[in-house]
């Protein structure tokens, strides 16, 4: 499917965002790619239900990413009246809008800032909405008739158009990637269990060795897995700390680093790690784990003791 | 308009560039190392061995009100040692004194 094409640099500069907060790059990015998306315009109010319920659900989270919505939504409401409603391509726009919607939600706490935004980008979709309306008519509840529309049909309406034209930039339909939190018990005074270790290993289809090196060798401790599956480190550890190298491994060995889609494999090619992305194909290598130093903190006794 | 062959040409400009590049190259690991107790330990791999790491240990000995060491390592070679957790300090500071480029930067630990 060629749309995933014009997608995709949205996604890869979306990516930025959450990391880097190149918000203008972005910006950029989605608003080039909305006018080419702007076909379907007005056209989706016809399968306006789906998951309205669950939209709504969702407000939260999708308002968190969309400061930037504030900007795009303008740009799409003036580019609107010009575009003649096209009925064919929404088929197609549905079906990219399920391709791409697997999101990873790392940034909880980076998204808490944009939470204010909501109230005034609710508002200024609303006005656009209505100038939209009255040349615009379309599949709505209160088309035909002559009752004032109320204000959360405004808004589903609103999130459904925005869906269809942009569905990168909605991640209201998104599925994010929910994990269960680490389980992260103090065991006495020195060591650290991880209880759900496999589990997670399991949902995030690694190898628990794998993510083992990769925990071990970036709190540089040591440990093992014990009998019940949970992984004992050396070491007082919260599950805050754990839940950081958790994010960090996540987005290095796990999301693809040109879609962001979790749905990938780790290969072992001749001694280099290789991430194979299963939804848009691409293949990278990855860096390889490394403890890298490790200064002497134990007893210096007893490593002379060991080594001689 | 402007025609090419009038302006100033600087033939040395990628070199100058690339020999500040070279100064620090590949990555600078700042870790994290976990003591005796709520004790820690910070180290700093993959400085440029042209810098002096014992005048850099003494800044930032200074700077953090900190002790530290450099310690030299058959693989990795000189690599500095800090008490704490100064992985924030060593970030900015190394910054800030221009010595490495924030992308060189790559934090390990929790």
């Amino acid at each position: 499917m060629d749309d995933d094409m014009v997608f995709d640099p949205s996604l890869k500069k979306k990516k930025k965002k959450k990391t880097g907060f190149d918000i203008d790059a972005a910006l950029a990015g989605e608003q080039g790619e909305s006018t080419s998306v702007e076909a379907p315009a007005g056209t989706g109010d016809v399968d306006l239900p789906e998951d309205d319920n669950l939209d709504l659900d969702n407000f939260g989270k999708k308002k968190k990413k969309k400061k930037k919505g504030v900007f795009n939504m303008e740009e799409l409401e003036s580019t609107l009246p010009e575009t003649p409603p096209a009925e064919e391509p929404e088929q197609q726009e549905d079906e990219v809008i399920d391709d791409l919607d697997l999101d990873i939600d790392f940034s909880k706490t980076k998204k808490k800032k944009k939470k204010k935004n909501i109230e005034e980008l609710v508002l200024e979709d609303d006005k656009g909405e209505d100038q939209e309306n009255v040349e615009d008519v379309s599949g709505d509840l209160w088309s035909g008739t002559d009752r004032d529309y109320t204000y959360d049909e405004l808004l589903e309406r609103v999130f459904d158009i925005m869906r269809e034209k942009n569905p990168s930039m909605v991640s209201g339909k998104k599925q994010k990637f929910i994990m269960r939190p680490p389980q992260v018990v103090r065991i006495g005074t020195k060591k650290t269990s991880f209880a759900n270790f496999t589990e997670i290993c399991k949902t995030l289809h690694r190898q628990p060795k794998h993510l083992l090196d990769f925990l071990l060798a970036e709190l540089g401790t040591s440990g093992s897995v014990d009998g019940n599956s949970q992984l004992i480190i050396k070491g007082r550890f919260q599950q805050k700390q754990i839940e950081n190298v958790l994010r960090r491994y996540i987005k290095e060995y796990v999301t693809c680093h040109t879609c962001r889609s979790p749905d990938t494999i780790l290969q072992k090619d001749t001694r280099l790690f290789f991430l194979q992305c299963e939804t848009c194909g691409s293949r990278c290598s990855v860096a390889s784990i490394k403890s890298g130093f490790q200064a002497v903190t134990g007893k210096r006794a007893a490593i002379r003791a060991k080594t001689a | 308009m402007s025609i090419q062959n009038l302006n100033t040409y600087d033939p040395f400009a990628d070199a100058i560039k690339s020999s500040e590049d070279d100064v620090q190259d590949g990555l600078v690991h700042v870790r994290i190392q976990q003591r005796n107790g709520r004790k820690t330990l910070t180290t700093v791999q993959g400085l440029s061995s042209e810098y002096d790491l014992k005048k850099i240990v003494r800044a930032c000995k200074k700077e953090f009100a900190c002790n530290g060491t450099v310690v030299e390592h058959p693989e990795y070679g000189e690599v500095l040692q800090l008490q704490g957790d100064q992985r924030e300090n060593i970030c900015q500071w190394l910054t800030k004194s221009g010595l490495v480029k924030p992308e060189q930067l790559k934090v390990h630990g929790f």
